[in-house]
């Protein structure tokens, strides 16, 4: 088993430190023993399997799920949305539902972002307008800037919500699976706008999806989720898939080698009857 | 588990202050100094025969103030009920405050009302719950408090001997003429104190709906947030079943509110628009109710379900456009 978690620990501060956490979700243990520690500026593409804890891992971050074991520090204080508002970027999966029969413009999506335990009750936000045109710039959204947001296409829509996690200043964003159902033009996009947050603007991005292809041209540093974690490290040095299955402990279903049948896809159809 | 235990404290302040307030205050005397004289001058310009009583006679002034500011506090939450798909939720707390009223006639109390309070706000609670906890649906979970308290008020009153009185009646379709000093006070102090609230948290509110969690990760105290939106509801719920009766509240609180959606193109114009729909939907129906000596409650919600047809076939019109020139001559 390869682990290559500390890779550039001299470089810049831990933002996040996972220290052998245990998460047990309605009776069962999802995540098991897992140590985990993001710098500054990383950009980190968390993968596994469909039901792997990838999600579970995000929520327990944000301090939403209670831990069974071990402790998560974000900034240097324990993981709860009290301790870290502001600091911390959260682009939930289910951005990709938002309501669909009430109306809500781009404008006015984005400024949730600016809600916060302490603007509660601020009825004048000085500069709040000024921030939602900044982050909606950022993203390349002005054109529809005061579309409902149902009217967008899947990209656009993602975009407005990373956008909001940008009006909060968030120095460390979460992205919770942002490639669901997305053509390939709006992925390249969002990639290419995700890796720019990463360089021009420092921010530290840690984003779960199963798209493995789709993390390997941009991330810098993956993790293998399943359970525990099989696999941290520089992307480049990503397992195969051969590897991989044996990381995962998945055997051979066939004893030798594999025996490939003929296949010929233009040939005539053969009518059994 | 501060947090949990704030907003548990919040909603009983609130709770309190309008106990409190209920017996001390007396904000509608003030808003009817403040009105009065405005309804009168432009009582004599107004159409009809009857119509203009309610602008004249201070029984029907009480009325006309209470129908529009309940109105108003209807419109605000019902885009945020729409939102929620707790559309029915306005039905199910009228049905529970009704459950709530029989047991205050039944335990001979001059003024049920405080009991559908009790009841409605511990129900609304509760189903708060049942939903974010994922435990039941929204609408679940209404369904069963609505038949649930229904029958069990319908029981109590015919165990009790009295069955379905005239002031029944009343609580069921509304009766405008009911509303007596003490229920206008109380009218308009629940509703008041809610929109002062609803304007203050509705930043928060609007986050907490449209994303819990990410607004939780925000910083937002998104559990105070729900709970007090719930006893809002159902405070504001107990109000408009004196005026429209149990049977109607959602007419007000959500028809207007769904209109606006049909116009709208942010949240913000949906909501100016819901104001829009539900001042018309009221004065119209006040007007038409008066002059041809209806319910007032079952007019209003008539006017509010037309109103609501009349725009969503103008806003369709250039599809219906399209229709007609693809089927038109069907049948020619």
């Amino acid at each position: 088993m390869k682990k290559n978690g500390d890779v550039d620990e001299c470089c810049s501060p831990a933002i996040l430190e996972i220290n052998k956490i245990s998460v047990n979700r309605s009776g069962k243990v999802v995540l098991r023993d897992i140590d985990l520690k993001v710098h500054k500026g990383e950009f980190i593409g968390l993968v596994g399997p469909n039901g792997s804890g990838k999600s579970t891992l995000l929520l327990s971050l944000l301090g939403v799920l209670p831990l069974a074991k071990g402790s998560i520090t974000i900034f240097g204080k324990e993981a709860s949305p009290r301790n870290f508002y502001g600091r911390v970027g959260w682009v939930s999966q289910a951005a990709s539902n938002l309501p669909r029969h009430v109306k809500l413009t781009v404008r006015e999506l984005v400024g949730l972002g600016t809600v916060n335990a302490e603007s509660i009750f601020q009825l004048f936000n000085n500069g709040r307008k000024e921030k939602i045109l900044d982050a909606i710039k950022s993203v390349g959204l002005e054109e529809v800037i005061d579309t409902d947001v149902s009217k967008l296409s899947g990209g656009q829509r993602q975009r407005a919500v990373i956008a909001r996690a940008l009006v909060t200043e968030a120095e460390f964003i979460l992205l919770d699976e942002p490639l669901v159902g997305m053509d390939s033009n709006s992925r390249n996009s969002l990639l290419k706008l995700l890796d720019d947050l990463c360089h021009d603007r420092g921010k530290t991005i840690l984003m779960v999806s199963h798209d493995l292809a789709a993390i390997r041209q941009t991330a810098h540093r993956m993790v293998f989720l399943e359970e525990n974690i099989k696999f941290d490290g520089p992307t480049n040095q990503f397992p195969d898939l051969e590897t991989l299955a044996n990381l995962r402990g998945i055997t051979p279903v066939h004893e030798g080698p594999i025996h490939y049948h003929d296949h010929n896809p233009t040939g005539p159809i053969e009518v059994v009857e | 588990m501060i947090r949990e235990n704030l907003s548990t404290l919040y909603s009983i302040l609130f709770l309190v202050s309008i106990g409190a307030l209920y017996i001390k205050i007396e904000i509608g005397e003030f808003y009817m100094l403040f009105f009065t004289p405005i309804l009168e001058s432009i009582g004599p310009s107004m159409p009809g025969e009857t119509f203009p009583y309610f602008f004249t006679l201070e029984i029907f002034q009480r009325a006309l103030i209470s129908a529009i500011i309940v109105t108003i506090v209807a419109g605000f939450l019902g885009t945020f009920l729409l939102f929620r798909n707790l559309a029915l939720i306005g039905d199910g707390l009228a049905h529970v405050s009704f459950g709530g009223v029989a047991i205050g006639v039944v335990l001979g109390s001059t003024s049920p009302m405080g009991y559908a309070l009790v009841f409605s706000i511990i129900a609304s609670l509760i189903i708060y719950e049942l939903q974010s906890r994922e435990i039941l649906t929204g609408d679940a979970s209404i369904a069963i408090f609505l038949t649930g308290m229904l029958a069990f008020g319908l029981v109590a009153l015919r165990l009790d001997g009295g069955g379905i009185t005239t002031d029944i009646e009343g609580y069921l379709f509304g009766n405008l003429l009911l509303i007596d000093s003490q229920s206008f006070n109380g009218i308009t102090l629940i509703c008041t104190l809610s929109l002062i609230i609803l304007l203050i948290i509705r930043p928060a509110l609007l986050a907490t709906t449209v994303d819990p969690l990410t607004a939780a990760v925000q910083g937002v105290p998104t559990k105070t947030i729900g709970h007090l939106f719930s006893v809002i509801t159902a405070a504001v719920v107990v109000s408009m079943v004196q005026v429209v009766g149990a049977l109607l509240v959602t007419s007000l609180l959500v028809t207007p509110a769904a209109t606006a959606q049909l116009v709208g193109r942010s949240f913000r114009s949906c909501f100016i628009w819901t104001q829009i729909f539900g001042f018309t939907s009221v004065l119209l129906g006040l007007y038409f109710s008066a002059e041809n000596d209806t319910g007032s409650g079952s007019m209003i919600a008539l006017v509010a379900a037309i109103i609501f047809c009349l725009v969503f076939i103008f806003t369709n019109l250039s599809k219906l456009k399209s229709f007609q020139s693809k089927y038109g001559s069907l049948f020619d």
